[in-house]
């Protein structure tokens, strides 16, 4: 494999190790936030992890050893040379047309007992590979070729037995193990070849095409095996992924859960502050209006009092003055009009401490009239409280008593008005009186 | 449902919540590292400990929890301050921490 390819495969795997760990971190957590833990499948995550993790290691270990072999000449088959000895034999192509007919014409010219069986399409196709080597047949030493082959005629036995064991260690089950279906023509050669004297090169070349068939079996079962691999952790991400979605989506649902529980306990919170508000304003309200339906009643009846002795005063006026009247003629007439000067500004004053008694039951009635407009306003208030706590319950039941208690202080100063206006009738009366009863 | 909209979000802090949600993102992928790391040392010895197992999830958790919180800020448009009184009415879910 080259260099290039063994550090990408090296960085995916890296990235496949640290996902896999990522995904078994994912697992424990949600067992952690479910408090369900399973061994078995902690274990099973631990493995798949452990597996990439070993995968990592053979393929980082033969890596250090290997400029080593390659100095050697042991690794020529598996490795590109690092030096100008690229040669042919290392360019051959992965399909079962390269076999050992690409060979024959290093030998063809020394025997000339095979180029009737040699296909000409491969002789053509090798023939400018070939060409070197055709030229110089006994000069293995000198040309590329001759140098790669003349290495692996030294190193033969040695080649050989690494191959194989190469062979057994890392094929696996199933792959094509022998050279036998590619090197079918090549049994018939073999002798003849061994006869000319070019067995090791030829020999170097199977070697090489069987290592090629191996390293390609390694390679479908080492794809195979990451796709397996890929695709169990794959498996793992889902399942972790899933789990921890839906410990997600439980925990979501808790925080929303409790999100709504403080908001309905606040809007509990709310409702009942504003019922308490609505019932102390009922109860002042109701205060309110007793305290001042009792001064009403109270000024109604020092009203109604004076009234009385206003009368009275009137009637016993009116009695001296028959009185008089009947007498008046023995006394002196102009002490009956010094008398009746004087009552009349007695009337006078009177009238104007009734008027101004009439002004303050005004002012009163005016006091009266803007504390309950205050009153109403104040129980509009509280029911726009309830209302904007959501309390329709509470607002509803709190109506009919608001209006019952606004009916009674609405009736308590009409009433007050009729009093008033009947005080300012009496008020009229008595001037339209007197000149009559002077009269 | 937006509780705190009292103060604007500044853009410096806009800034330091993301970068801030950015490094809990990549604390809470090494914490899971870690977390799958010890998982596969407890497989090797053939023994979780389970206690040990929650106290990093436990990590985990309270990042995942603050980059929760960050991630709210940034689409509620919270301040700092908010964001901190915000942090303070959460409460630690109950868990079972039982060893094996």
């Amino acid at each position: 494999m080259r260099k290039g390819a063994l550090k990408k495969k090296r960085r995916q795997l890296e990235e496949l190790h640290l996902d896999r760990r990522e995904a078994l971190g994912e697992l424990v957590l949600g067992m952690y936030v479910q408090g369900t833990w399973d061994d078995e499948i902690m274990s099973r995550g631990a493995a798949e992890v452990r597996e990439v993790a070993m995968e990592l290691e053979s393929l980082s270990s033969p890596e250090a050893p290997g400029p080593e072999l390659q100095a050697k000449g042991e690794s020529a088959e598996f490795e590109m040379p690092p030096t100008g000895e690229h040669t042919a034999e290392h360019d051959m192509p992965e399909t079962a047309e390269h076999t050992g007919a690409q060979d024959l014409p290093d030998v063809g010219p020394e025997t000339g007992e095979h180029t009737g069986e040699q296909p000409a399409a491969a002789a053509v196709a090798d023939e400018a590979e070939a060409d070197p080597r055709q030229e110089k047949p006994g000069d293995d030493a000198e040309s590329p070729a001759g140098k790669a082959s003349g290495s692996d005629r030294e190193q033969e036995p040695a080649a050989d037995e690494q191959t194989a064991k190469a062979e057994t260690a890392t094929k696996p089950e199933g792959t094509p193990t022998g050279p036998k279906p590619v090197t079918g023509g090549e049994g018939e050669q073999l002798p003849f070849k061994a006869g000319a004297g070019t067995r090791p090169a030829q020999a170097a070349a199977q070697q090489e095409k069987v290592s090629e068939l191996d390293r390609m079996a390694e390679r479908i079962a080492k794809t195979e095996q990451e796709a397996k691999t890929a695709s169990d952790a794959a498996r793992a991400a889902v399942a972790a992924d899933a789990r921890t979605e839906l410990s997600a989506i439980t925990r979501e649902i808790e925080s929303d859960r409790s999100k709504l529980d403080a908001a309905l306990k606040e809007a509990a919170a709310r409702i009942e502050d504003a019922e308490k508000r609505a019932a102390a304003a009922e109860a002042k309200l109701a205060r309110e209006s007793a305290a001042n339906r009792e001064a009403a009643a109270d000024w109604v009846r020092s009203q109604a009092a004076e009234i009385e002795a206003d009368a009275a005063i009137a009637a016993e006026i009116a009695a001296d003055s028959g009185q008089e009247r009947t007498g008046a003629d023995d006394e002196g007439r102009p002490q009956l009009e010094a008398r009746i000067r004087a009552l009349e500004t007695a009337l006078e004053a009177e009238k104007a401490s009734k008027a101004e008694a009439l002004t303050v039951a005004e002012s009163r009635l005016k006091a009266i009239e803007e504390s309950a407009r205050e009153a109403e306003k104040r129980v509009e208030e509280a029911e726009a409280a309830v209302s904007e706590a959501g309390t329709a319950p509470v607002s509803v039941g709190a109506a009919p008593g608001v209006v019952t208690e606004a009916e009674a202080r609405e009736a308590a100063v009409n009433w007050l008005r009729g009093q008033i206006g009947a005080l300012r009738q009496e008020i009229a009366k008595g001037p339209a009186q007197q000149p009559g009863e002077e009269s | 449902m937006a509780l705190f909209r009292r103060g604007k979000q500044s853009g410096r802090e806009r800034r330091a919540m993301k970068d801030h949600l950015i490094e809990l993102d990549q604390l809470r992928r090494k914490q899971l590292s870690e977390l799958g790391a010890i998982t596969v040392e407890m497989a090797d010895a053939g023994r979780f400990d389970r206690e040990r197992l929650s106290a990093q999830a436990r990590e985990v958790v309270g990042i995942e929890r603050e980059a929760d919180l960050i991630a709210r800020g940034l689409e509620e448009g919270l301040t700092l301050e908010e964001l901190e009184e915000l942090s303070h009415g959460d409460d630690e879910p109950a868990t079972d921490t039982g060893n094996q």
